[in-house]
């Protein structure tokens, strides 16, 4: 590279650099089964990226919901889509 | 930022912030089991022997049913409440790859329950990458090279030494809407298959396919389902009958993903689990006798499956006569996150 960082570890192999792209944690919020939550104080990034993960599905073999969301500044709003099929559902935020 | 240390790329993405934490490599993980979801099926049949008008015996079992796709159950240690983020290694990539997804996530004590659908039996297995904030993390170095970095408060947030995540891709993508499109049977055969349409989405090339790896929870699910019934009643060797059979069949499906090239990600479903129910009845007489009628009319589902025990689908909510979690129709088609990486970066 002809300009950047690079990061190596003790055997010389590069572990990072400036040259690649990444996602920094801004946050893990847990909405918990069959409830609508707005979570408040999210980092704010230029970009960011929310993925959604079903959580303590027991089998995995039923009707579950999963929460609809929405990140507007440093508010992430997530809805539950049923009110008695929705599983707990954990927002990872990620910021870059 | 007053303090610390912010390291952006020529694109001015973040790439360290010390104010935030960071993903690192938690371990390279292989499945503790495989399992499949058991088919879920019923049926009885009353007095149908010798019956006359054809009464119909085939297919009471699977017969043109889809084959199921894998289930790999994976245990993940790692420290604290929140899951680790699990990529998945595929077994192949390609046109002609399985499909694969993480269907379950479950805190399981200490460990982290992960279970990872493949649409297709294969003598390979998925692999897990696993990444956690290092808070989380109770792996030990001795290596004194690299570059660590704290926020404010003096909690290490990025660590060389402990492999951060490299993403060289993030997107969306979203599920096909229904699994199976167009007839879903005809008589007494099935057609539940997956069919429908994979959705790609691409990506920035990259070098080879088969180093990728990629997060992508699967959230989308859809269930459809066919149903037949026949009947006849009349006179055959001096005797009057009616018989009358009636059948469900469904088939559960889990969203699932696959790295179709070096610069694209597929999305389908597979066959997650599956079931069959029926009811066939019949009875004769002399032609003088009285028939026994058995007129099932349209709740016949609500009536009859209600007299066959609900089997082994355990997580179902099951309303009087409904063995399937719904019909014909999807759950959570909005478009998903899913963030790729490479293996090599790790091996």
């Amino acid at each position: 590279m002809s300009y950047g960082m690079e990061i190596f570890d003790a055997d010389g192999d590069e572990i990072f650099s400036t040259t690649d792209s990444t996602w920094t944690l801004l946050g893990v919020y847990v909405t918990n089964a069959n409830t609508s939550t707005n979570h408040t104080g999210v980092p704010v990034m230029p970009t960011r990226l929310v993925t959604r993960t079903m959580i303590d599905q027991i089998s995995g073999d039923d009707e579950a919901y999963v929460h609809t969301f929405s990140l507007s500044g440093s508010t992430l709003t997530t809805t539950a889509p049923s009110g008695s099929d929705t599983i707990k559902t954990v927002f990872t935020v990620f910021g870059k | 930022m007053a303090h610390g240390l912010l390291v952006k790329n020529a694109s001015g993405d973040i790439l360290i912030d010390s104010d935030f934490s960071h993903y690192h490599f938690l371990g390279k993980h292989t499945h503790a089991s495989v399992t499949q979801v058991p088919d879920i099926t019923g049926g009885s049949t009353a007095n149908t022997g010798g019956i006359g008008g054809n009464s119909p015996d085939q297919n009471k079992g699977m017969q043109n049913m889809p084959a199921k796709g894998e289930i790999y159950i994976y245990s993940i240690p790692v420290n604290g409440t929140n899951p680790p983020l699990c990529f998945i290694k595929p077994t192949s990539t390609g046109s002609s790859a399985p499909f694969a997804g993480i269907v379950v996530t479950k805190q399981n004590g200490s460990n982290w329950e992960i279970r990872v659908f493949q649409s297709a039996v294969t003598s390979d297995s998925p692999v897990l990458y696993c990444f956690a904030p290092l808070s989380q993390i109770s792996n030990s170095t001795s290596s004194t090279h690299g570059l660590k970095t704290f926020n404010s408060s003096g909690v290490a947030t990025f660590d060389s030494r402990f492999k951060p995540l490299r993403a060289p891709v993030a997107g969306s993508i979203t599920a096909p809407t229904l699994a199976h499109t167009g007839s879903v049977g005809s008589s007494w055969n099935v057609s539940l298959g997956v069919n429908a349409s994979n959705v790609s989405t691409s990506f920035t090339n990259q070098s080879n396919a088969n180093d990728l790896i990629y997060y992508c929870p699967s959230i989308a699910h859809a269930c459809q389902k066919y149903e037949y019934e026949q009947s006849d009643s009349g006179f055959y060797s001096f005797r009057r009958f009616s018989w009358h059979r009636s059948d469900i069949w469904w088939c559960f499906y889990r969203s699932s993903f696959r790295i179709a090239s070096t610069s694209s990600l597929e999305a389908n479903y597979g066959v997650y689990a599956r079931g069959h129910f029926y009811r066939h009845e019949a009875a004769q007489s002399s032609v003088f006798g009285s028939l026994l009628g058995f007129l099932f009319g349209g709740a016949i589902f609500g009536t009859i499956f209600a007299l066959i025990s609900a089997s082994s689908f355990t997580n179902v909510s099951v309303d009087a006569g409904d063995y399937l979690p719904y019909s014909n129709s999807f759950r959570n088609r909005s478009a998903n996150s899913f963030i790729i990486s490479k293996a090599s970066f790790y091996d």
